[in-house]
């Protein structure tokens, strides 16, 4: 399984979830797998990308929201689990490609490569549906057995990028905000 | 501007006026890493305003992507740190919130102004943060006073929330260890 193949797979079950994909090769896979308007692409930030889908799930409990994260990244902000698991967010699922290398930036190995178990942190953190999935039938199932927030760590073969999104980052903020219903003037009321 | 519960009076008035003052912008989740002055906001919170949400982050570059998380889902969030915290957020602020012009609401404990620091761990990013702010266009104003307070940070939300920037409002030591009278250094 590459990381577009495995992309591929959750925009197509995605429906109309909220998706936030981490900088780099994740935000390239997620426009190359279906650019569509409930879909937010990082470009900097590295790290930060489940701290935004985990707020994004608590100001909308009723919207799925998935993270595409990657190992580098998630490891800059391993406590970001602690707060999912202190929050419990029911609509939130963090799904990891873990190709076991920082690919972005030459394929430099991370941790994970060399044992680090980042569905076992998740679990230590209270998240209990944490889980490591190999093969896409490995993933299908995962994303429609687990309860509750979720983290599945996907590990993946990486694969050369094909496309980018857009570098108009308002744009992109604008149609992702009325896509969920909040049109910016519609919370620019007088207070 | 009135808040619509009556504060505790028992908590000192820059830390009431600073719980107006957020909620009169219309801002209901506050994210923030704790810090000894601003336990007193939080009591605040806790105690006279229920319908605001506080939500505990881990880091301070956390607290920024969750309330950039909660401003696309449509709500206008608060953070709160200590100064020493936004030199942990500086790439979230300057290659998330600012580019994508998503605006929060900040409260800085400021730690670290002329007057009275005693630890020289906090020096050199007290005395930088104005600055800091300047160089990477973060709208920002100290509180002078605790009659300021609810002023300050209701006008701050509005520069925040309607011109999709970062405001922050400074809170200096200055004017809360005065109201708290803690005779004792501190290390947080």
């Amino acid at each position: 399984m590459t990381r577009l193949d495995a992309t591929r797979l959750i925009v197509g079950l995605a429906g109309d979830a909220a998706i936030i994909a981490s900088l780099g090769h994740p935000a390239y896979d997620l426009f190359a797998a279906g650019d569509r308007p409930r879909n937010f692409y990082t470009w900097g930030s590295m790290g930060v990308a489940t701290s935004i889908g985990l707020g994004l799930a608590l100001a909308r409990p009723n919207i799925l929201v998935i993270v595409l994260d990657g190992d580098g990244s998630l490891l800059m902000n391993l406590g970001s689990l602690a707060t999912i698991g202190l929050q419990q967010p029911a609509n939130l699922v963090i799904v990891v490609m873990d190709n076991e290398q920082y690919a972005t930036t030459g394929g430099q190995e991370t941790p994970t490569a060399h044992g680090a178990d980042l569905a076992a942190a998740a679990r230590a953190m209270r998240i209990a549906s944490a889980v490591t999935v190999r093969s896409e039938a490995e993933l299908t199932a995962a994303l429609a057995a687990l309860q509750g927030p979720r983290v599945i760590v996907a590990k993946v073969e990486e694969s050369a990028p094909v496309a980018k999104p857009s570098l108009d980052y308002v744009g992109v903020k604008q149609r992702f905000m009325a896509a969920l219903g909040n049109a910016q003037s519609s919370i620019l009321n007088p207070p | 501007m009135s808040p619509v519960f009556q504060p505790s009076t028992l908590s000192p008035a820059w830390a009431t006026g600073i719980c107006a003052g957020v909620r009169a912008t219309g801002s209901r989740d506050v994210v923030y890493v704790p810090d000894n002055p601003l336990s007193h906001v939080l009591r605040v919170f806790e105690s006279d305003y229920r319908d605001v949400r506080l939500i505990l982050a881990t880091r301070e570059e956390e607290a920024f992507g969750i309330a950039a998380g909660l401003y696309l889902g449509g709500r206008t969030p608060t953070v709160m740190c200590q100064s020493s915290g936004i030199g942990n957020s500086l790439n979230a602020i300057t290659s998330l919130l600012v580019p994508y012009q998503i605006p929060v609401l900040v409260v800085v404990s400021w730690r670290g102004d002329d007057v009275g620091e005693w630890n020289a761990a906090q020096r050199p990013m007290g005395q930088a943060i104005r600055s800091m702010f300047d160089a990477i266009g973060v709208a920002h104003a100290t509180i002078a006073s605790a009659d300021a307070a609810l002023e300050t940070v209701r006008r701050m939300g509005e520069t925040a929330f309607r011109t999709h920037t970062l405001g922050a409002c400074l809170l200096p030591r200055a004017l809360t260890t005065r109201a708290t009278a803690a005779a004792t250094p501190s290390a947080s």
